[in-house]
């Protein structure tokens, strides 16, 4: 398990520096993201002072939501970002040079890229967290589990998304916009849902485990809410464990869309 | 072989006007060629909308005492909200195809043509937006239909279609403002990023300017931004002759400014090509 | 002959700043200029094909695109059809055809056809007259199964013809070829090559050409002009250089057992390896057959090589015999 981590580390790290490589277009991008995000957070500050609350939420529970919803997608942009062109790698045909090496084969797809603008969604996640949303020091843990949680729960539907291209070419587009939707349910406060679009961010979109199970975890801790959160994290891992097996044999098989 | 020749005024200016239908039609054909990027675009519209309407309805719903929440129109903002993202997903990323043609030497081809670069290129946007103003369109319309929702007075629809399309004008023009500035920076995005920004803003995506205070209001509805989405939106929710005339009044200003700033970037731009020989 | 192309001491020069080393070294650049083109003049003739030769940076492009009006010089003089091309480039742009081999001019997503009804537009054609040509050239190059096919999915070759039949749909006097052959296989090559000068001599028209390929010049052109490091080194009618320059091939020879000797007026061996041999033939002496008939006498080859001489070294010895010369 440590070697394991240890070759990630080193893998990553590799991207990283890549990405690092060009450092006006590095700091252009931060920035730029960085500003898009504050942009945002304007915006809700905005609404929440003309309207107060919504649903039961207040500024202090969108900041919360945000803030989580930044470091894991920034998290998730500098640690694997190669899960957003997974899709394309696969129809690419790119699987080839690596199904010739040994071990691991989700975590090299996963490490081969480092987003520049991943770094401007985490620094501006953990400022909102430390300055907006009311989360204290013994929140830590809890907060802690939320964002491994949340995280698990995002990169497994990526990666389940992207492994709809061992099946059908068109999913090239498809799998990066179902991937932007669960963002898109993740960025607004999770009580303006009910009914079938409830259903949708709690299953096929899960914006609902990656940011609004926990915020409620967070906000009304219970035994009860943080099962729910770690098993929908191992849940989520594991379907898109069984996915990518799947569409790998098919791969192997000569029959995928590649 | 041809000999020269040197057409008249008129027939220059109707065969560049031929030149811009051709590109029109070309971008068009480009967008519906990508459909599946065009279906995801739709999709996107719809869960956007969808979450959008129901923030504003729980809003509204609610009714919190002190807040603005009485200032917001009877049915709520899903209308208006329908109208702001349909101009917004429409625009097609102008800014990035001139950076790209501007860093990669893709000016070139251009360059070698009898016409102009910018007109082109515009008018190929124009085409691929019209395409996607009607996929989405019609997106709108189904889900509204769907919905059950009340849907905007008859009146509304023409103003909302002008407008709208001439929104979508004005936000191809400030993206292609941000699209030459690559000609200096190499790259069009934090341009892109603050006009965007500001369009959502100033430009009212979320909500009208209405229920900014009254000095961010007055600012923002003089802006190109409320150009490109207040004024045709805002027909969703109270339709009106007069507004529609504002609209297009305030639209057709920014259309004239904006145009004339594209034109004189891309000349100064363009010297700087020519005397360098790229970027 | 009427001049088509006349330029006189031209010039164009680069300048960019060079980083200085360490952390002030944004500071403080170095101000460097290179001349890529240094006093180059000449003239063509209607009718002409040229081919301009050269080595990797020695300026060819840079007078293309001076030609074509898409670059200004620093210095010099530049006619072409009678116009200033950086001045008149749009009234220019109407009377001439570019092709750049790495660079498309087409609209890739969408059919050859949708490309080419664009250009029509573009260029403010009649559209039975374009109908006409579109057709020519459509039956010339075969593109009729590829005019309804996305042009990114054409192979090369494919993409090549369709670009050379766009850069000719409005009739130009002149064309203009940036490295047109460059990447094809040989099949494709040929038929570029037979369609460029066929089209030349059939339409009166003048064409001026790029290439690293020295069959492009054999095959197309009757007049060569050589630039090195900004400057005209030699200009003279094909037939001559042939002569000269181009009548050599390198043969590779591989054998499993020791290198096998061919002993002819007119081969020279160069260096070579232990199961490997070099040959320069000299094709006005001895021609290729001959030495291969004589390797394969002697027996145990295992691979043959025909290939053309390295531009460079043409280039060089091109530039050694004028050094030479003066």
């Amino acid at each position: 398990m440590i070697a394991f981590i240890r070759l990630y580390a080193l893998q990553a790290g590799a991207a990283i520096r890549m990405s690092f490589a060009d450092r006006a277009n590095f700091a252009l991008q931060v920035a730029g993201m960085a500003v898009n995000n504050l942009v945002f957070l304007t915006l809700w500050v905005l609404f929440f002072a003309g309207f107060r609350s919504v649903g039961g939420w207040g500024f202090a529970d969108m900041a919360l939501l945000l803030g989580l919803t930044m470091t894991i997608v920034g998290t998730c942009g500098a640690l694997f970002g190669g899960y957003r062109d997974m899709a394309v790698s696969i129809l690419r045909g790119e699987l080839d040079a690596l199904l010739t090496q040994p071990k691991g084969l989700i975590s090299r797809l996963l490490a081969r890229e480092s987003l520049a603008i991943a770094w401007g969604d985490l620094a501006c996640g953990i400022m909102i967290l430390v300055l907006f949303a009311k989360v204290d020091l013994a929140d830590l843990p809890l907060l802690l589990v939320a964002l491994s949680a949340g995280l698990t729960v995002y990169l497994s539907a990526a990666i389940s998304f992207a492994c709809l291209a061992f099946w059908a070419a068109g999913a090239r587009s498809f799998a990066r916009d179902l991937t932007d939707f669960t963002l898109l349910f993740s960025s607004y406060p999770g009580s303006i849902h009910q009914g079938a679009v409830k259903v949708l961010a709690y299953s096929v979109l899960p914006a609902g485990f990656v940011v609004m199970a926990p915020v409620e975890m967070l906000r009304e801790p219970s035994l009860r809410s943080i099962v729910v959160v770690l098993s929908a994290a191992i849940a989520y891992a594991a379907l898109a464990g069984g996915l990518f097996h799947l569409g790998l044999k098919r791969y192997r098989s000569g029959a995928s869309a590649a | 072989m041809t000999s020269i020749h040197l057409p008249s005024r008129p027939a220059e200016g109707a065969r560049a006007a031929g030149a811009m239908l051709s590109a029109f039609r070309l971008g068009a054909g480009q967008t519906l060629a990508g459909w599946q990027v065009l279906a995801g675009r739709c999709i996107f519209y719809v869960i956007i909308l969808v979450v959008l309407a129901a923030l504003w309805d729980k809003v509204a719903a609610e009714r919190l005492p002190g807040t603005l929440a009485g200032q917001l129109p009877p049915g709520g903002l899903a209308l208006y909200i329908g109208v702001t993202e349909w101009i917004t997903l429409a625009l097609p990323a102008v800014h990035l195809r001139m950076e790209d043609d501007i860093r990669s030497g893709g000016l070139e081809p251009h360059l070698l043509r009898p016409k102009s670069y910018l007109a082109q290129t515009f008018s190929q946007s124009l085409g691929a937006a019209a395409v996607r103003l009607a996929a989405l369109g019609a997106t709108a319309l189904a889900l509204l239909a769907a919905s059950g929702r009340e849907p905007p007075p008859l009146e509304a629809f023409p103003y909302i279609v002008v407008l709208g399309g001439l929104g979508v004008v004005v936000g191809i023009l400030l993206y292609a403002l941000a699209g030459l500035m690559a000609l200096w920076a190499r790259r069009s995005l934090p341009f892109q990023l603050v006009i965007q920004k500001l369009m959502f803003l100033l430009g009212g995506l979320y909500a009208p300017v209405t229920l900014y205070p009254p000095v961010l209001e007055a600012v923002a509805k003089a802006s190109p931004f409320a150009a490109h989405l207040y004024w045709p939106s805002a027909q969703a929710i109270a339709p009106s002759w007069d507004g529609f005339l504002m609209g297009l009044a305030w639209q057709g200003l920014w259309i004239l400014v904006l145009a004339l700033a594209c034109a004189w970037l891309w000349r100064r731009g363009l010297a700087k090509v020519l005397r360098e020989g790229g970027v | 002959m009427s001049a088509v192309i006349t330029i006189a001491n031209l010039r164009k020069q680069y300048s960019y700043a060079r980083r200085g080393r360490g952390l002030l070294g944004g500071f403080s650049p170095q101000h460097v200029s290179i001349d890529a083109v240094d006093g180059v003049s000449f003239e063509i003739g209607r009718g002409e094909r040229v081919a301009v030769i050269g080595p990797n940076g020695a300026g060819k492009s840079t007078t293309l695109k001076i030609l074509s009006g898409i670059l200004e010089p620093t210095s010099g003089q530049a006619s072409v059809l009678g116009l200033t091309p950086w001045r008149d480039r749009r009234a220019l742009a109407y009377r001439i055809g570019v092709v750049f081999g790495q660079r498309s001019q087409l609209w890739g997503e969408l059919p050859a056809r949708d490309s080419f009804s664009q250009l029509r537009h573009i260029y403010d054609q009649d559209k039975a007259v374009f109908e006409k040509r579109l057709g020519e050239m459509v039956e010339r190059f075969a593109l009729a199964e590829l005019l309804d096919q996305p042009v990114h999915r054409m192979s090369l070759g494919q993409r090549m013809r369709c670009e050379i039949t766009a850069s000719l749909l409005h009739g130009p006097g002149l064309l203009f070829l940036d490295e047109p052959t460059i990447g094809l296989d040989v099949t494709a090559k040929a038929a570029i090559r037979d369609f460029i000068r066929d089209h030349a001599r059939d339409h009166g028209q003048t064409v001026l050409l790029t290439s690293h390929d020295t069959r492009d010049i054999e095959l197309v052109c009757d007049r060569v002009i050589v630039v090195n490091a900004g400057r005209v080194v030699v200009d003279q009618p094909t037939d001559q250089l042939r002569k000269r320059f181009l009548g050599r091939k390198v043969v590779t020879l591989l054998s499993a057992g020791p290198q096998i000797v061919v002993d002819l007026p007119g081969v020279t061996r160069r260096a070579s390896q232990a199961h490997a041999v070099v040959l320069d033939v000299d094709t006005r002496l001895v021609r290729v057959e001959q030495v291969i008939a004589a390797a394969l006498a002697r027996g145990g080859v295992e691979d043959i090589t025909i290939e053309d001489p390295p531009m460079e070294e043409v280039i060089h010895d091109i530039y050694s015999s004028a050094v030479a010369a003066r």
